[in-house]
């Protein structure tokens, strides 16, 4: 019975692992392209094509 | 304020699309749990391989996952790629996150396998024609991924990938037939066996059957999520290149704005 557990052990803990990775790996990401993006909107600097009469 | 010609729109997920995904992890959870409950307490020995059997419930459920599933749908995504009618790198990344899912169940697969066998054969590691063809899978796709990670440009990358997964899925049918072809000390297939009439039968067969949903619940959410992984990080991909873009600009409208003055 000890390779049993063994197995459900060692078979469970891999996806386990594995799943916790994939979802810090996304929170992870989810966070720079909020930043990446917040940049975009927010700290855009002007550029003189776009930036009309007053150029901001 | 100043519309952003130049920034990608970030990749949103709709709250739907979140829901769902949440929804096929808890149902993944609540059938893994299940089919441990079933499988460890509930199922009876088996009359010649007395609880071993118990170890049936899984492995053959994350096999049919890794070596079915997850690396046909790499090779299918990896053609519809290739085919130029149907290219788009929604399937390179589906190729890619199957793949990655694919290869951590190949890895449980090998191990579950294994801790049956030392019982059952004597040895951890047999170089049987099953184990063997199982075992240069692994070694194909990790070739797959190692591949990905060398710098390319985004559809240089997705064309030869695809190249890779399909020459590599020409294993799959050689590790399902392994069993037939061969003399092998792997066991012939218990359901989807020639005549498709399965050798396990009662609670047993039910538990199995069990077994095999929650582990593919499982490989899809984790495919779901991996996949939204890729989305991220090819939005990264060219959003830092343009807020990279954007400070070269500001540094030459800062410059522009003092040789004006």
């Amino acid at each position: 019975m000890r390779y049993v557990v063994a197995g459900y052990v060692v078979v469970l803990s891999i996806l386990f692992l594995y799943g916790a990775q994939l979802v810090w790996r996304r929170r992870k990401l989810t966070r720079a392209v909020a930043r990446v993006a917040s940049f975009g909107e927010v700290g855009a600097p002007a550029r003189s094509d776009d930036a009309g009469g007053d150029g901001r | 304020m100043i519309p952003n010609r130049n920034v990608h729109p970030p990749p949103v997920q709709s709250p739907r699309a979140r829901w769902a995904v949440g929804i096929i992890g808890i149902t993944a959870v609540v059938a893994t749990a299940l089919t441990v409950w079933l499988g460890l307490w509930v199922t009876p020995p088996d009359q010649s391989q007395g609880d071993l059997v118990r170890l049936v419930y899984i492995h053959p459920g994350v096999a049919w996952v890794a070596l079915y599933l997850a690396f046909a749908l790499a090779a299918v995504s990896s053609l519809l790629y290739l085919w130029p009618r149907t290219r788009s790198m929604f399937w390179d990344r589906l190729a890619a996150a199957s793949v990655e899912v694919g290869v951590v169940f190949n890895v449980c697969t090998l191990i579950s396998g294994s801790i049956w066998g030392k019982p059952t054969w004597g040895v951890w590691w047999a170089w049987d024609a099953r184990l063997t063809s199982t075992a240069v899978l692994l070694v194909l796709f990790l070739g797959y991924l190692a591949l990905r990670r060398v710098p390319a440009e985004p559809d240089v990358r997705a064309k030869r990938s695809a190249f890779v997964a399909l020459f590599a899925a020409v294993d799959i049918p050689i590790v399902h037939f392994s069993v037939l072809w061969w003399r092998t000390l792997h066991q012939g297939a218990t359901v989807l066996n020639p005549n498709l009439s399965p050798t396990i039968h009662g609670s047993m067969a039910w538990t199995l059957l069990l077994g095999f949903v929650a582990v593919t619940l499982v490989f899809v959410w984790m495919l779901l999520v991996r996949y939204r992984i890729g989305v991220l990080e090819d939005y990264l991909g060219t959003g830092e290149l343009d807020v990279a873009l954007r400070e070269r600009q500001a540094e030459g409208a800062v410059t522009d704005e003092e040789e004006a003055a």
